[in-house]
C-alpha cells in the first residue's frame, strides 16, 4: 500500500503543474489588469506603470511563473492587492465560518439522504418511492436562489425562527443561531439529488445475487438492508461524499452572501471582482489539492470498507 | 528625619490632586456617547481597509471618516456644502492669489490611544498633516488619490521624483510647499492659484495620521486606524463586521448647525441643537452584499439606518417618491436627496481610435453632427422610467445638485427628438443603405460600439442604446468586455462610445469639469476631448474662486461641450435613506457619508 500511495503523491505532481499553467495562463491572457483596478478614478500611466511593478505583473512571463511555483512550494502566496491582507490570514480567518455552515450541512445531508434513499430503494415502485422521486425531480430543478430567497423570506422574516443574517463572535452563537437557517438551506438543496443518487446506489446492489442468497439463507431484510447492502452501497457514497469534501474549501458563496457568514466563499468572489491574483493563485491550489488529496483517500477508504478493493 | 508637612502644603497637594483627577475625568470623557447606545447599519460591498492614502472604496471611506480628521469639514445642514474649520482653528487664510494657505490647528487635539504610542498620550500636531499628505506621493502607497497633491505642492513631486530612483521616500526631507512654521501652524505652498485646495483639506482621507503608527504597523497599517476623530475601532472582521466606538480621547464638539432652507432642517435642529457630540456609542457596520437580506435585516429592525435599496423602493416607496403610508405609519422615515454624482454617456472625440478611424471622433460638422444626433435619439426618458425605476433624475448640468457651481436652471441644449436627429443626419451625408441603416457620407458602412460590462445591469442600458440608434438608423455593435478591462481601454481612449458616472470627491465643481479638460485625457477626460477653448476657460476657472464669475466660465463651458456633443448626459441617482422611527437628526450630507457622528437614537428596543 506504501508504494501504491507513493505513486499516487508522485502522480499529483503533473496534474498541479498544469492547474498551475491554467490558471497563470487564464489571470495573465484573459482576466483583467489589475494595476487599472488599483490606480483609483484619475491615475496616469507612470502611475499605473508604477503598480504594475509593484505588483510584479511587469516581469516576464516567466519570471511571474516561477514565483507562482516558489509560492506553492513555500505555501507562502504573499499578501492580497486589494487590502494588503496576508492570503494566509484570509484562509485561517475565513475557513472557520465557511466550515461551520458547511461540515454539518454535509453530515446531515449525508446521513438523511442516506436513509430516504435506502427507504424508497426498499420500498422501489410503490407510491411512496414514487411521490419522493416526483418530489426530488421538482426539488432539484428549482435554483438554490430560490430556495434561498424564500426560506430566508419565510422562516426568519415571516415566522421569525432565525435570524434574517448575521454572524457572532463564538462557535456556539455562529452554530446554534446564525448557522441553523444556511444549514437548512443547504439540506434542502442537496436532499434531493443525493436522495435520488443515493437511492440509485442502494437499487443497484438490492438486484445482486448476494442480496438474494442472503434472503433464501433466512437472514432478516433489516440485516440485510443495514449489513450487507448499506455496506456495498457506502463505496459510491462514499466517492460521491469525498468530492464534495474539497468544495468546502471554496465554501458555499451565495449561502455566505445571502447570510452574511464571513466564509471563504465570499472572498473568492470577491477575489475574482477584485482581480487579487495571489487570493485566486492560492484557492485554486489549495482546492486542486485539496481534490487529489481526498481522491486519494477516498481509494483508501474504499479498501478498508470492502477488502477485496486491490490498490495497485 | 522627615517633617511633617505643613497644612498649607497638604491643602495645596490635595488641591493639585483634586486638579488632576478632574483634568483627568474630563480629559478621558470629553465626549457625551453614550455606551448603551448602539447604531446599526450596513454596506453593501467589502471594505478594502482603512488606511487613508490606500483605498479609495467608499465604505473603507466612510469608516476612515469617522476614525480620521482632516483640517476642514463640512457643515452638516448646509447646502451647497459649506466648508468648516475641523481640527484647524479657522478657515485658512489664503494669501498669494490663492497660492499660499496657512491653517492653525487647535491645540489639545489627541489621537486614540494605540500601543505604538507607548503609553502616552499623542498630541495632534501640524507635522502630522505635512506627514499625512507627503505619504500621498510615496510610490510605495500607490495611492489612488495622489491626484489630489501632485503636480500641486511646491517640492513635493520632486521628493517624489527621489524616492522612485532611490526606492525609498524621505519623510524628514525638508519640502518647501509644506511649512510646519510651528508647533501647531501648517503652510502649504501651490504651484499654481488654486482656489479650491480649501475642499482637498477638507477631503475625509486627507485625515490625519500620526508617523508613529504608520511605522509600527507596516504593511498591516490598513486594520490599525488610529485618528483623532470621533470613533475609533473596536472590532474588525473584514469584509464581514466593523464596530466601532466612541473614541474616548476625542475632543466632542456641539451640536450648532444651522437651519437651511430645507424644512425638515428645523426639525433636525429642534432635535439636535446644543447636544454634545458624539451621542450614539457604538456603531456596528455589516457588510451585506444581497439587498434582500439588507431589506429583511431593516425590515425585521436588526437595522437602523439603510440606504442602499433601490432595487426594492417601489416596496416603500410611491412613484411621486413618497413614503408609502404603512410604513410612515410605523414611524420609519425616508432621506430623499439626489447624489452629487452624473452618469454620462461619453463619444470618443480622438479621430483614430488605435490604428482604426474612429466614424463619429473629430471636429468636422457632418462628425458633431452624427454625435449630435445620437444625443437627440438616445431614450433617456426610458432610461429613467425602465432602468431607474424613477430613482433618478435627468442631468442638464455637469454639475450636479448640491456641488458647488450647480446652475438649477440651466437646461440641456440638447433635447430627445429624434426627428430632428434624422433630419440631421440626412443633411450631412449619413445615407440609409438597403437594409435601413445608414453609411458614412463617403459611404463607407457605419457601424458603432458601445461598449458595457456583462452583467445584467449593462444589458439593460445595451438595449435603450440599440433602440434609440435603430431609430435613426445607426447600426451599433454593443462590445462587452469586463470592468478592470474596460477601465484600461478607457484610459487608452480605445472606446468608442460609453457610459461613465462621476460622484465627487469634494462638492465643487471643478472636480467635474475636469473631466473634460485636455491634459486629463488617459486619466479622467474619458472623451479624450481637446478643445484649446475649452482648456483656456477651465484653467482661467481654476483661478477663480467660486462664484459668478467663475459659474459664467462653467456655464460657457458647458454650452461649449455642448456644441461639440462630448457627452450625453444621463442623470443623477436618487439616495433613499430609511430610518427606523428612533433614529433622529439625520440628513444626508452630499460627501461626507459618516453621519452616525451627528445622529441620535431615541429610545428604543432596550437601549
Amino acid at each position: 500500500m506504501f508504494a501504491y500511495v507513493i505513486r499516487r503523491l508522485w502522480q499529483m505532481v503533473p496534474t498541479l503543474l498544469g492547474v498551475v499553467l491554467l490558471v497563470f495562463g487564464l489571470f495573465n491572457f484573459v482576466g483583467g489588469d489589475p494595476a487599472y483596478l488599483l490606480a483609483g478614478k484619475i491615475s496616469n500611466p507612470e502611475q499605473i506603470e508604477n503598480i504594475r511593478r509593484q505588483l510584479g505583473v511587469d516581469q516576464p512571463y516567466y519570471v511571474q511563473l516561477w514565483i507562482f511555483l516558489k509560492q506553492i512550494a513555500t505555501g507562502d502566496f504573499g499578501v492580497s492587492w486589494a487590502t494588503n491582507e496576508r492570503v494566509s490570514a484570509i484562509f485561517a480567518t475565513r475557513l472557520g465560518p465557511s466550515l461551520t455552515v458547511l461540515l454539518p450541512l454535509l453530515v446531515i445531508d449525508t446521513l438523511l439522504a442516506m436513509a430516504a434513499a435506502m427507504l424508497v430503494a426498499y420500498m422501489r415502485g410503490s407510491l411512496t418511492d414514487r411521490l419522493v422521486m416526483i418530489g426530488c425531480t421538482v426539488g432539484q430543478s428549482v435554483s438554490i436562489l430560490v430556495y434561498i430567497i424564500v426560506l430566508q423570506y419565510v422562516l426568519a422574516y415571516q415566522l421569525g425562527w432565525f435570524p434574517v443574517q448575521g454572524w457572532g463572535n463564538n462557535l456556539a452563537e455562529n452554530l446554534f443561531r446564525f448557522s441553523l437557517l444556511p444549514i437548512i438551506v443547504g439540506v434542502v438543496v442537496s436532499l434531493a439529488p443525493d436522495t435520488r443518487l443515493y437511492r440509485s446506489f442502494f437499487l443497484d446492489e438490492i438486484n445482486q445475487d448476494y442480496v438474494r442468497t442472503a434472503r433464501a439463507k433466512g437472514m432478516g431484510e433489516g440485516r440485510v438492508m443495514w449489513v450487507h447492502v448499506l455496506r456495498n452501497a457506502s463505496i459510491p457514497i462514499i466517492t460521491n461524499v469525498m468530492i464534495q469534501l474539497p468544495g468546502l474549501l471554496a465554501g458555499a458563496f451565495l449561502i455566505e452572501r445571502f447570510f452574511s457568514i464571513p466564509g471563504i466563499g465570499r472572498e473568492v468572489i470577491l477575489a475574482v471582482e477584485r482581480s487579487d491574483f495571489p487570493v485566486i493563485k492560492a484557492i485554486t491550489i489549495y482546492v486542486a489539492i485539496a481534490t487529489m488529496v481526498i481522491n486519494l483517500l477516498a481509494d483508501l477508504l474504499y479498501k478498508a470498507v470492502d477488502p477485496r478493493v486491490q490498490l495497485k | 528625619m522627615i517633617a511633617a508637612p505643613e497644612p498649607n502644603t497638604v491643602r495645596r497637594w490635595c488641591s493639585r490632586l483634586a486638579r488632576v483627577l478632574l483634568l483627568c475625568m474630563f480629559g478621558a470623557i470629553a465626549h457625551a456617547a453614550d455606551p448603551a447606545k448602539s447604531l446599526r447599519v450596513t454596506f453593501m460591498a467589502a471594505e478594502t481597509g482603512f488606511d487613508p492614502v490606500k483605498t479609495s472604496d467608499v465604505y473603507s471611506g466612510t469608516v476612515i471618516e469617522a476614525i480620521f480628521e482632516p483640517l476642514l469639514t463640512y457643515d452638516y445642514l448646509a447646502r451647497p456644502a459649506r466648508l468648516v474649520p475641523n481640527t484647524a482653528e479657522s478657515l485658512p487664510l489664503v494669501a498669494d492669489t490663492g497660492r499660499t494657505y496657512t491653517l492653525k490647528l487647535k491645540k489639545g487635539i489627541y489621537f486614540a490611544d494605540d500601543p505604538a504610542f507607548k503609553g502616552k498620550q499623542r498630541e495632534l500636531t501640524a507635522e502630522d498633516y505635512a506627514y499625512t499628505i507627503k505619504r500621498y506621493l510615496d510610490p510605495k502607497n500607490r495611492s489612488p488619490y495622489s491626484f489630489l497633491f501632485e503636480g500641486k505642492i511646491a517640492g513635493l513631486d520632486e521628493l517624489a521624483a527621489q524616492a522612485k530612483k532611490s526606492g525609498r521616500f524621505d519623510y524628514d526631507a525638508k519640502v518647501p510647499g509644506l511649512e510646519v512654521s510651528d508647533r501647531y501652524t501648517l503652510r502649504i505652498r501651490l504651484k499654481q492659484t488654486d482656489f479650491n485646495f480649501s475642499h482637498v483639506l477638507a477631503f475625509s482621507q486627507v485625515g490625519a495620521v500620526a508617523r508613529e503608527v504608520v511605522e509600527a504597523y507596516g504593511d498591516d497599517i490598513n486594520s490599525h486606524p488610529v485618528g483623532t476623530g470621533a470613533y475609533r475601532l473596536k472590532r474588525y472582521v473584514r469584509s464581514s463586521k466593523i464596530v466601532l466606538e466612541a473614541n474616548p480621547r476625542y475632543r466632542g464638539r456641539t451640536w450648532d448647525f444651522a437651519a437651511g432652507d430645507d424644512p425638515r432642517d428645523r426639525e433636525i435642529v429642534a432635535q439636535m441643537k446644543g447636544k454634545q457630540l458624539p451621542l450614539i456609542g457604538t456603531v456596528e457596520i455589516s457588510i451585506m452584499e444581497e439587498t434582500q437580506s439588507r431589506w429583511l435585516a431593516f425590515e425585521r429592525g436588526e437595522t437602523d439606518i439603510e440606504y442602499q435599496l433601490w432595487e426594492v423602493a417601489p416596496k416603500y416607496m410611491t412613484a411621486d417618491g413618497k413614503l408609502r403610508p404603512e410604513f410612515a405609519k410605523r414611524g420609519i422615515k425616508l432621506d430623499r436627496s439626489v447624489d452629487p454624482e452624473i452618469i454620462y454617456m461619453h463619444f470618443n472625440t480622438q479621430e483614430k481610435i488605435g490604428d482604426e478611424p474612429n466614424p463619429l471622433g473629430g471636429f468636422s460638422k457632418e462628425k458633431i453632427a452624427l454625435r449630435r444626433a445620437i444625443a437627440m435619439a438616445y431614450r433617456i426618458d426610458d432610461q429613467l422610467r425602465i432602468i431607474r425605476q424613477g430613482q433618478a433624475v435627468k442631468a442638464e448640468y455637469p454639475i450636479p445638485p448640491g456641488v458647488a457651481g450647480h446652475d438649477p436652471y440651466y437646461k440641456s441644449s440638447i433635447r430627445y427628438d429624434p426627428r430632428t436627429a434624422n433630419a440631421l443626419l440626412d443633411k450631412f451625408g449619413y445615407k440609409k443603405g438597403p437594409g435601413g441603416y445608414r453609411t458614412q457620407p463617403d459611404g463607407k458602412p457605419l457601424v458603432l460600439q458601445f461598449w458595457s460590462i456583462p452583467i445584467e445591469r449593462d444589458r439593460q442600458f445595451d438595449e435603450v442604446m440599440k433602440r434609440s440608434l435603430d431609430a435613426i438608423g445607426l447600426r451599433v455593435e454593443i462590445r462587452k468586455e469586463r470592468f478592470a478591462e474596460l477601465i484600461k481601454l478607457d484610459k487608452q481612449c480605445r472606446l468608442m462610445m460609453h457610459n461613465s458616472a462621476w460622484i465627487a470627491d469634494y462638492p465643487d465643481g471643478d472636480n467635474f469639469m475636469q473631466l473634460l479638460y485636455g491634459p486629463n485625457t488617459g486619466q479622467s477626460n474619458s472623451a479624450c476631448y481637446r478643445s484649446p477653448e475649452f482648456d483656456r476657460m477651465y484653467e482661467k476657472s481654476r483661478m477663480l474662486p467660486d462664484g459668478p464669475a467663475r459659474n459664467k466660465l462653467y456655464h460657457d463651458m458647458t454650452r461649449l461641450m455642448e456644441v461639440h456633443t462630448v457627452w450625453i448626459l444621463e442623470d443623477s441617482r436618487y439616495r433613499n435613506v430609511l430610518l427606523q422611527p428612533y433614529v433622529v437628526g439625520y440628513k444626508r450630507h452630499p460627501v461626507m457619508h459618516a453621519e452616525w457622528m451627528y445622529v441620535d437614537l431615541a429610545a428604543k428596543r432596550g437601549n
